[in-house]
Formats: structure tokens, sequence, C-alpha cells
């Protein structure tokens, strides 16, 4: 059960996909994001590690059906070595960013390898890890360029356009920024993370207000990592450091707080079905026993349930959000109630 | 050893005592130790401030699989940034060495992420009371399930966790019998983690699935605990394990048997610890001047150590270079003086494996005894090892500890030339004033003779003083400390 407080929006628990697939196939291994595609087709961006595998963009659906893995690790065109964000255009092109590699990769609707730009530097159109990716309301690609503490904008196909943003923590400065989103009015929202805050901006990058201090109470956050913004405004970030998602409204009054509530998903059951001595020890097992620690990240580590490393939301229809975590490879379900 | 670098003797001292405490001291932290004083340097070591390591969520975020730890590598690694960024690195030499004597594996329990809470508990607790130690430690999920205590039944005991503190932990063989080890067994019972059968048949499997390493919290289960009298080591009573540490720590074979690993650890080598129930200590003052400070401190750890640093058989020309570098001791040490991590690397995988290769792999010690060290360390490939990697790192002059030595030397020499035997001196004093034999000296300077006067201005002679440090870093010498 998802922990509530508030009393305007809700959110519940519904659903997990998902399954720790270190070795490739079917689930995901330290996914750091997650896209819709506009036929509704889920794409995990599995980030992996460069011992045991796990790297690819993997594809699948609300109904744990399983299609396919795009990428693979290397610095060949279309691979990648420490993919951060992935992001749809209008026409279902795929683009990638990786932080190693300071490129952006292009996929076609089909999958194919298209093209990839970008270089390390700190000049304009040169990146010093590329992090979170959207587009803006005119088709135009922002970046955050992580590491020169700004947030850079291009056309699709690669041209420099401009970019706002420097070191600091006043408005309109970042910390090392991660995720970036766009919301369906086109305000620009970025988790400026080691500020401990969410930063909005207009259309054309001026500072409109920021959200957030250094925190564990309602409304603070520890490192925010991303954000989704419904259609009536309703802000959602992940909470990266308090290992929870809270959500506000279009004005920042606090909604509600989730810890997460995972369960077994239809990948999981299966293995467990098919693991006879697992699945006799796993009769008895308590998802949330009493713990002597209180620090979230150990917490979660201990507790198969909760969010362990939230990294991104992703809306997936009028009523349902996506919320990945890197630590358990997999994404919950939850819906506005 | 009759060659000293040109640093006075209590520079010399404090160098010493941050080798034996620490990984060695760049040239800059040499001489901020050296205006506190060898004593108020001790002070510091007991009294440390905040490590100001590398922060947990810049290695989370650009390295998600050192925030997961699931595999070696990446648990290993985190300890390398702390252990290689640290300003606090007596914290991580006590996590070593109890690391080295409570020996646990990640090679059996698998997740790293157990692995690295034992070793925050090494840090907190490691200086403090053995006993509270003791406690911790077997309270500890990583040692519970590495030394199956989980299946330590009151009507079924498994004697390995029993055994094994009284053989290994803390009194050595021949100081008990064994009827205590199964009373000690039967006094542990009940001590377990949460959800013991599915943690521990995933542990069996070798499995994260489904979502990944669940991590292990400790749980005493009554119903499970043998509540019946026992006799151990000469004493009667209802005793559980904390009566059982209480025992132990009282017992004169335990403060001795403590005091030859800290001897072994921060002293001198001493002899692989199965010879010792047939081998006396190398220098039993030594091992009684600590056992007087365990038992006048409430059996502290710190104040053991503390009666040694003050110690003039510390101090003494014998026990200086008197240890073989552990291959962690010399990867991180080398990596220091090179400037250690700014940022998040792929380079720190490289300095983990590099520990391995010599014999040292993080979380995953060679077996329930710990790394034997001494002799042990060196073979024809590990020297090899040794030798590339101390070389390669010392070798790159874009390095900041190696960039501040040469704009060192350049200050110091400001019209230019600097002759060989002055290059070699200032080389030695600043990786930290080490010292060198007469003939291994002779060598590097006939080396540096090769190269004639050098301009420390220039790039040229930047690369000559590169070369020179990485002479140095391959000597017998450098793999002592």
């Amino acid at each position: 059960m998802a922990t509530e407080t508030g009393s305007k929006l809700g959110l519940e628990y519904r659903d997990t996909n998902g399954f720790g697939a270190a070795q490739g196939g079917r689930g995901y291994y330290l996914p750091v994001d997650l896209a819709v595609r506009s036929d509704g087709r889920i794409y995990v961006l599995s980030r992996g590690d460069a011992v045991q595998g796990g790297n690819g963009i993997k594809i699948t659906d609300i109904n744990h059906n399983w299609f396919e893995e795009i990428s693979s690790r290397g610095t060949a065109p279309g691979q990648f070595i420490s993919a951060t964000a992935i992001a749809f255009d209008a026409n279902d092109r795929l683009f990638m960013a990786d932080e190693a590699l300071h490129r952006i990769t292009i996929f076609d609707a089909d999958h194919n390898y298209e093209s990839h730009w970008g270089s390390e530097g700190s000049g304009d159109g040169e990146f010093d890890g590329p992090s979170g990716i959207a587009f803006d309301s005119d088709g135009n690609l922002l970046v955050v360029d992580d590491k020169n503490q700004r947030i850079q904008r291009y056309t699709p196909d690669g041209r420099y356009l401009n970019s706002f943003g420097s070191i600091g923590d006043g408005n309109g400065e970042f910390s090392f920024p991660w995720g970036v989103t766009v919301a369906p009015d086109g305000v620009i929202y970025v988790a400026d993370w080691r500020n401990d805050r969410i930063q909005r901006f207009t259309h054309e990058g001026n500072f409109i207000d920021a959200c957030g201090t250094t925190g564990h109470g309602a409304g603070q956050f520890n490192r925010p990592a991303n954000v989704a913004v419904d259609d009536d405004g309703n802000i959602f970030v992940a909470d990266w450091g308090n290992q929870r998602v809270q959500a506000f409204d279009k004005d920042w009054n606090f909604q509600t707080s989730i810890r997460g509530a995972g369960e077994l998903s239809k990948w999981a059951a299966e293995y467990i079905d098919a693991n006879v001595d697992e699945k006799q020890a796993r009769s008895t097992f308590d998802p949330y026993p009493e713990l002597d620690v209180d620090d979230p990240h150990e917490v979660s580590a201990r507790t198969e349930p909760y969010f362990w490393d939230p990294v991104s939301i992703a809306l997936y229809d009028a009523t349902r959000i996506l919320i990945l975590e890197t630590g358990r490879h997999r994404f919950q379900v939850y819906e506005k109630v | 050893m009759t060659t000293a670098a040109k640093s006075g003797t209590d520079t010399e001292l404090i160098a010493h005592l941050l080798r034996r405490t620490g990984f060695g001291a760049t040239w800059e932290e040499l001489q901020a130790a050296a205006d506190l004083g060898y004593e108020g340097t001790i002070d510091l070591l007991f009294n440390p401030g905040d490590p100001e390591s590398m922060p947990s969520d810049i290695i989370r975020r650009y390295h998600p699989d050192q925030s997961i730890t699931q595999i070696a590598p990446s648990s290993g690694s985190v300890w390398m940034y702390r252990m290689s960024t640290t300003k606090t690195p007596f914290e991580e030499k006590i996590a070593l060495f109890w690391h080295r004597i409570f020996a646990t594996g990640q090679t059996k329990l698998i997740q790293g992420k157990v692995m690295l809470t034992q070793i925050e508990m090494f840090r907190q607790f490691g200086l403090g009371s053995f006993r509270d130690l003791l406690v911790q430690l077997s309270q500890n999920p990583a040692m519970i399930l590495w030394l199956d205590n989980q299946d330590n039944h009151k009507d079924n005991i498994n004697e390995n966790y029993g055994r094994e503190i009284l053989e290994l932990f803390a009194m050595g063989v021949g100081n008990y019998s064994e009827e205590d080890i199964k009373e000690c067994s039967r006094a542990f019972t009940g001590w377990t983690i949460a959800n013991m059968p599915y943690m521990s048949i995933r542990m069996r499997n070798n499995t994260l699935r489904p979502y990944g390493y669940v991590a292990w919290q400790y749980k005493f289960d009554p119903e499970d605990h043998d509540e019946g009298e026992k006799t151990f080591l000469g004493e009667t009573g209802n005793f559980n394990g904390d009566d059982i540490i209480d025992i132990i720590c009282k017992n004169p074979a335990t403060a001795r048997f403590i005091a030859r690993h800290l001897y072994h650890h921060f002293i001198a080598d001493e002899l692989p610890v199965p010879q010792w129930p047939f081998e006396g200590p190398k220098d039993p003052e030594a091992i009684e001047l600590m056992v007087d400070a365990y038992f006048a401190n409430n059996y502290s750890i710190g104040a053991m150590l503390r009666a040694v640093f003050e110690s003039d058989m510390f101090k003494s020309e014998a026990t200086q270079y008197a240890r073989i570098k552990s291959p962690v001791e010399l990867v991180v040490g080398t990596l220091r003086l090179a400037g250690g991590f700014d940022w998040p690397t792929a380079d720190i995988f490289k300095a983990t494996a590099a520990c391995g290769f010599m014999g040292q792999a993080l979380l995953a010690p060679v077996s329930v005894e710990g790394w034997m060290g001494g002799d042990d360390w060196i073979s024809t490939g590990s020297m090899v090892q040794r030798i590339n990697f101390a070389s390669a790192t010392v070798g790159d002059p874009t390095k900041k500890g190696i960039k501040s030595i040469i704009d060192q030397i350049s200050d110091r020499h400001p019209r230019g030339l600097v002759t060989p035997k002055a290059l070699v001196d200032e080389c030695l004093e600043l990786l930290g004033s080490l010292r060198v034999e007469d003939d291994t000296k002779e060598g590097i300077v006939t080396y540096a003779m090769e190269q004639g006067d050098i301009d420390p201005r220039t790039d040229d002679g930047a690369g000559k003083i590169v070369s020179v440090l990485q002479l140095i870093v391959s000597t017998r010498e450098y793999q002592l400390v």
C-alpha cells in the first residue's frame, strides 16, 4: 500500500513491471530512464554495467508484453557507455543521451540507428556529461549539460540554438542538474539536483520560480532526479535521495508522498513459480521487516516493495504514472485518485 | 638503512606514524602534521573530523552500480573511493585491519551492500571497546550468513560461528575446549536475520532475481534461542551471546591474541596466525604493553594502539619500514600521492582490480583466516603488478599530486638547474620523507646523472622528474611501510 498524505491528489499503487536481467533478456538492469511512445509502448533505458552487461533499451507495454531490445554497450554508432536519458520526438524517433560519450544518438521509428551528434567540451554545442533530455513545445531538444551547469537547446538534427543557466544556487543557476521535462503548457522543469530543488523556466529559458529546500519533510528534497507534469499541472518529483516520489499541484502545494509498494511483477512471478525452492522460501517472506536503520537508502535496500533510487517518472495516460527505480530494476504503476 | 631524506627526525617519525595509521602522507600533509608535532598528530588521529571523502551521492549518481553494489567490483570500488579520498585514513586502516581479522567475503555472500555495512561498522566501532565490537560483529548480518549462524538452532546447533569467534576472532587455538565451542554456539542460537529462509536460499542460489538483492537485517528470534544453562570457560549460567562475549573479553588470552594481531598490522610482520600456538610473539614486551592498555581502558582497541604509537618501540629504527605493504596499502598510498580522484571515473575499477591482481581483492579475503600478509604478499607475479601499478600512477605529470611535486622542485630552484643528487633527495622528501638504502639511492642517482642537471620549469625537466619518481616507487623500499 502506498503511503498517502495530503488531501487533494492521491496516488494508488496499481502494478509492477520489471525483472532483474543483468545478463540481458526480458527485464532491466540498472535502468535510468523510461519513455512512452505514441502507441503506448514503454521504452526502458537499461544502463547496465561494464561487468555483467544488461545494457540496452528494453521495450514493453502496460500489460507486461515483452517486445525487443535495441542498442548495446560500446562506442560504435548506436551504442552507449553511460546512457542517461531517452525521449521521443513527435515522429516517434528515439533520442538517447550518453554522459560518457558526450553525445546524443537518434534512432528512427523502426529502431534503426539514424545519427549521433555532440562532443566533449564547454563551448556552444559541446557537452560535459549530457544528462536529462526533453523536447520543448517547438519540437527542439533540451539537453541538460550536467557538469557545464546549463541547459542547451538544439534542433532535432543537432544544430545548436541557445542555452541558459550557470553554476550556483541563485535563481536560474544550477548545481549538477539532472532531469528536465516540458509541461503541456510549455513550461520547462529542471531537477536542480545538488541544490535540492526544482526550477521552472519559461519556454525561452527565463526563470519563473523554484520549489524545495534540503531535507526530508513535505516539499523538501534530497537530490531530486526527475520531474513529470500532467495536463492539470500536477507535478511529480522523483525525490531520489529520499527514496520517494512527491506530488504537488501547479502552485507547488504539497499533495502526497509515496514510498513505493512494489509486488511481484508478471515476469517476477513466473520466475518464482519456476523455482520451487525459492517459491517455498518466499512463502514466509515479510516484505516489511522491522529495521534498525533510518537512512532512506539503507531502508530501501532492506525493503523490497519500496522505491530504491527512484530516478524517472513518465506519464502513461491521463490517470496513470510510471515510476522507474534503478535499484530494483523495475517500474511501479500508480493511479491518480 | 642509513640514508635519510633531509627532513628532520620529528618529520620522519611523523611520516612513519602516518604510513602506519594511514596510507602515507604527501609532502603537504606531512608539513601540516609537523606543525602539530608527533603528539599532536596522534591526538588528531584519535579525534578525526569529517572524512570529506568523495560524497556518496556523487558516486551513486555517476556509478549507479555503486549505489546498488550487487557485484564485487562495484562494492570494492565504493571502498576504494573512500580510502583514496578520505581526510581520515586512520578510520580506513582500522576497517582494513578488522576486515583482515574478521574476514568476510562477497564471494559467498554474493551481495556487496551487506559487506559495506559491515565495513562501516568497523569504522564506527573499530577503535572502541572490543566487547562492543564483538557484539556488533555477532549481530552483523554479513557475518551471520558468512559463518552460518542462521543455521544455529536451539535444537540443532551449528558450531561454525561459535568456533570461529574463539579460534579466529578473539582467543586463538589452545585457549578453549571443544565443549566451550558447543556451549558458545548454544548461546548464539536465535541470532539470525529477518526473512532468513528466503534470504538464505537466494544467497545459496546466487541469484539477484527477481528485483536485485535485499540487504539483510539482524533479528533475534527468542523462540529459537537456547535458554538452558551453559558452562563456558569455567563459568556457568543461562548465557546469551552477550554474556559469552563478556567472558571472552575478560580472558587474558583474548588481550594477547588481539595485541598480536595489532602488532602484525601496525608494528611489524609476525608469523602466520596458524603458527601462533607454537611460537611466541616476536616482541613480548610490545604485547604486554598493549595487554595492559586493554585491561586498563575497558578493552579499548584505541588505547592499545595509542600506547603503541607513544612508545619508544614504535619510534625505533627497527620498527620503521619493518612491514611489507599490503596491496591495498600500496595501491591506495600511491593513488593518494598522485592526487587521488576528484570525480567519479572508470579508473576506479582499475585501482580496485589492481589490489586483486596483487593478491588482496577487497571484500573477498582468500579464506576465513583472512590474508596472512608479510612475505605472502610478495611473489614474482605480484611484484610485477605492484611495480607496474605504482610506476604508471606516478608517471602521469597531469595528476595533481605529481604536478605538485614538480612545482615544489621548480619553486626551490628558481634559476632552473637541479643536480642529480639534489633531484633524488628532493623526490624522496616529496614522496613523504621516504628513506632508501644507500645502494638503492646510489642506483637512482646514477640513473639521474645520466639525465644530467635538469630544469624543472620545462616539460623536459618535468618528464625527468617523473622518471625519477617512477624509479623510486619501483624500489624494494617502496614496498615497505
